[in-house]
């Protein structure tokens, strides 16, 4: 029998809808085994057909994006509930993804920025969005923007997480067909990528490292073939699951870590800040500050796509 | 009036709903369209290191 599943995504960008369509001929393979009954950006089915399904009615959800606001969240318990298993698609759904750095501000902040002050707003009335409003005598609701954005496992029970930004074509068509052959490992594991750090499968030379100082990009060109750790560039390929393909790496451009942390690893920003301290030189605690000090970003490097999963979470209020 | 909820608008990409409102006689006689997302963009990326900005943005729209 067709396994039925649902695609949905929450504070996302679509990139894993087009991560799904880029397995080219593969989605024919995809096609022919599932039958789908919710996938907003191909198929036109709606939440009232949602909730006409009987719980349990999927055999699987995948969900992207993170949650952000209460229209994220009532979906997301929704589709658990119609969900046999649930799989977390992508960085945003996994650990937040780049719209967890939101998380670094308040909810006021973001409203106020994108709403009254940026640059390309015209809002002479000072109106920001309302969950409730009446325009000419009807009633119109928006969804709660909420102050912290969440990962899909810190809203609902989650199976497994696909992770990546994008999760890799191949890596999801993978990861579908151990759906498909009753193949999934235990609950709670990652699915569609390796059990290694980036650096295990990295094309670029690797030999012992020492770090006297970081360079950004536009300061110095890396060579075409050393480890850019090494040669001062911040690569977050140490403490970050394998499995992409290395495909910034090839596009010289060092890893920002988007396949997330290792097995076991609690906060993979912190594992990479442990990772570089340990390459530092010198090795006194002011030599080992000053070259730290040449981050320009730290949260914002370090947690790039992990921040709404990480121990730091969110700007103290 | 009869309130009619299209909810989820598909096959694009966002999030967006339309509601559209009939008179006494089947009319239509108003629709909105809403766009009930924000993920802050315009906030998050202030003071963000300029060459990092294109790994950044490029997370607004993935299709």
């Amino acid at each position: 029998m067709k396994l039925k599943i649902g695609i949905y995504w929450g504070a996302a960008c679509g990139g894993c809808d087009v991560a799904i369509l880029d397995t080219h001929l593969k989605l024919l393979e995809i096609a022919a085994a599932v039958d789908i009954h919710l996938w907003p950006i191909a198929t036109d089915f709606k939440y009232s057909d949602v909730r006409a399904m009987k719980d349990g009615f999927l055999d699987v959800v995948m969900f992207s994006g993170g949650v952000r606001n209460s229209e994220n969240e009532e979906i997301a318990r929704l589709l658990r509930r119609k969900a046999k298993t649930m799989i977390a698609l992508g960085a945003c759904a996994h650990l937040g993804g780049v719209p967890g750095l939101a998380n670094m501000y308040t909810r006021e902040d973001i409203l106020r920025r994108a709403y009254l002050e940026s640059e390309s707003t015209v809002n002479e009335r000072g109106i920001l969005p309302q969950e409730r409003s009446t325009v000419d005598g009807v009633e119109l609701e928006l969804p709660r923007v909420y102050d912290t954005v969440k990962t899909l496992e810190q809203v609902v029970p989650v199976e497994y997480s696909i992770p990546g930004c994008p999760p890799a074509s191949m890596q999801i068509y993978s990861a579908l067909g151990l759906v498909a052959d009753d193949m999934l490992p235990k609950k709670g594991s990652i699915i569609g990528a390796g059990e290694r750090a980036l650096c295990d499968e990295c094309i670029r030379k690797k030999s012992e490292k020492t770090i006297t100082k970081i360079y950004r990009t536009h300061e110095k060109l890396p060579d075409a073939e050393t480890c850019f750790l090494e040669q001062g560039f911040i690569c977050l390929g140490p403490a970050t699951r394998s499995g992409c393909g290395s495909r910034c790496i090839k596009s010289w451009a060092p890893c920002r870590g988007c396949y997330g942390p290792l097995d076991d690893v609690a906060d993979q920003g912190l594992k990479m800040l442990s990772a570089l301290a340990s390459v530092i030189e010198p090795k006194d605690e002011q030599g080992i500050n000053a070259v730290l000090d040449m981050v320009v970003d730290p949260v914002r490097t370090f947690h790039r796509f992990g921040l709404a999963a990480s121990m730091l979470r969110r700007r103290k209020a | 009036m009869k309130r009619i909820a299209i909810d989820p608008i598909t096959r694009l990409e966002g999030h967006g709903k339309i509601t559209i409102f009939l008179n006494d006689d089947g009319a239509v006689d108003r629709a909105y369209l809403q766009i009930p997302e924000l993920r802050g963009f315009e906030k998050f990326v202030e003071g963000l290191p300029v060459e990092e900005v294109p790994r950044v943005v490029t997370r607004i729209c993935g299709v």
